[in-house]
């Protein structure tokens, strides 16, 4: 825990200045998390603060403190859910095939060929946007939380309220279209968005 | 679990996880982030509180609506109290009837 349990019963309690130490003491992570889960640097600060925007209207339904963290990751999730999916509405293109260029950084990448650490690293970014692109936003935010984050799967029963063998049922079937993803752009072949249920 | 095929395996694809987090670390909040996000806060709750004096005066005035609608029904009306035969037959007397071209059998009139 970042903070004090008695500063978030005070947060609770309506105290504004508590609830900005709140937000001041996780809002770094949380920029982190998000920029990873959703991969739109320009639109991070305003998911974050719709996360924080969240909490202060949900506080007082938090019953235990001990569970903060990863409510206030649950929050994150959804807030990261729901605006990849009006991104993926509002412009269905942009979930970008893997070009040419991008397969080609990838196996750079995999063999570390690629010249400058920092032209590498935004390669590598790059890709793993492209590949997390293909898979839906479900899939993206759990291996991005899981793989990326680095939360055990104890942290993730609790913040998507499901036992741990069903997470890694989700978890491996993830992966596997991720790594399907990438060998259909291997092959030439077009990665499209997966389809979506409206 | 190995993936088979002869793209990404994944120790690879782990990785390039790794190197993703490396890519795009924690990052500062802008000098603006506070400030905004107290300017939503209280956005929503200006909005939040302007609804919930909307749904009062609703209420009040469904509340009023009823009452005068109740009043209505309460207090007694007197047309109401006679049927329209009745009517009918109070305007038109059965010994005015002939001169309207009706005729009525004796049976009738006993």
């Amino acid at each position: 825990m970042l903070v004090e349990f008695e500063l978030i019963q005070k947060a609770q309690a309506g105290d504004g200045a508590a609830f900005n130490q709140v937000v001041v003491a996780y809002r770094k992570r949380i920029l982190g998390t998000i920029a990873r889960l959703i991969g739109r640097p320009e639109d991070v600060e305003d998911v974050a603060q719709e996360v924080f925007l969240r909490l202060y209207y949900s506080l007082d339904q938090l019953r235990t403190p001990e569970v903060f963290e990863p409510w206030l990751y649950r929050l994150t999730v959804n807030a990261s859910y729901d605006y990849l999916r009006k991104q993926r509405r509002r412009n269905e293109a942009r979930m970008s095939d893997l070009s040419e260029q991008q397969v080609m950084m990838a196996d750079a990448a995999a063999g570390g060929r690629a010249s400058s650490e920092e032209h590498r690293l935004k390669q590598v970014k790059d890709l793993v946007e492209s590949l997390l692109g293909s898979v839906s936003e479900q899939d993206r935010i759990l291996l991005t939380l899981k793989e990326v984050e680095g939360l055990s799967l104890k942290e993730l029963e609790k913040i998507y309220r499901v036992n741990e063998n069903a997470l890694k049922v989700r978890l491996f079937r993830a992966r596997q279209r991720v790594l399907n993803a990438f060998e259909a752009a291997h092959k030439g072949r077009t990665v499209k968005p997966v389809e979506r249920k409206s | 679990m190995e993936h088979p095929n002869d793209g990404l395996n994944n120790a690879e694809l782990d990785a390039l996880f790794a190197e993703y987090k490396a890519a795009l670390p924690d990052r500062e909040a802008s000098a603006n982030f506070m400030p905004q996000l107290w300017r939503k806060i209280e956005t929503r709750q200006n909005t939040l509180f302007r609804m919930k004096r909307l749904t009062q005066y609703f209420v009040a005035a469904a509340a009023a609506i009823c009452m005068l609608f109740a009043t209505m029904m309460a207090v007694p009306r007197d047309e109401v109290n006679s049927s329209y035969v009745d009517v009918l037959a109070q305007a038109y007397p059965t010994e005015n009837l002939a001169s309207h071209g009706i005729l009525l059998d004796e049976a009738d009139t006993k």
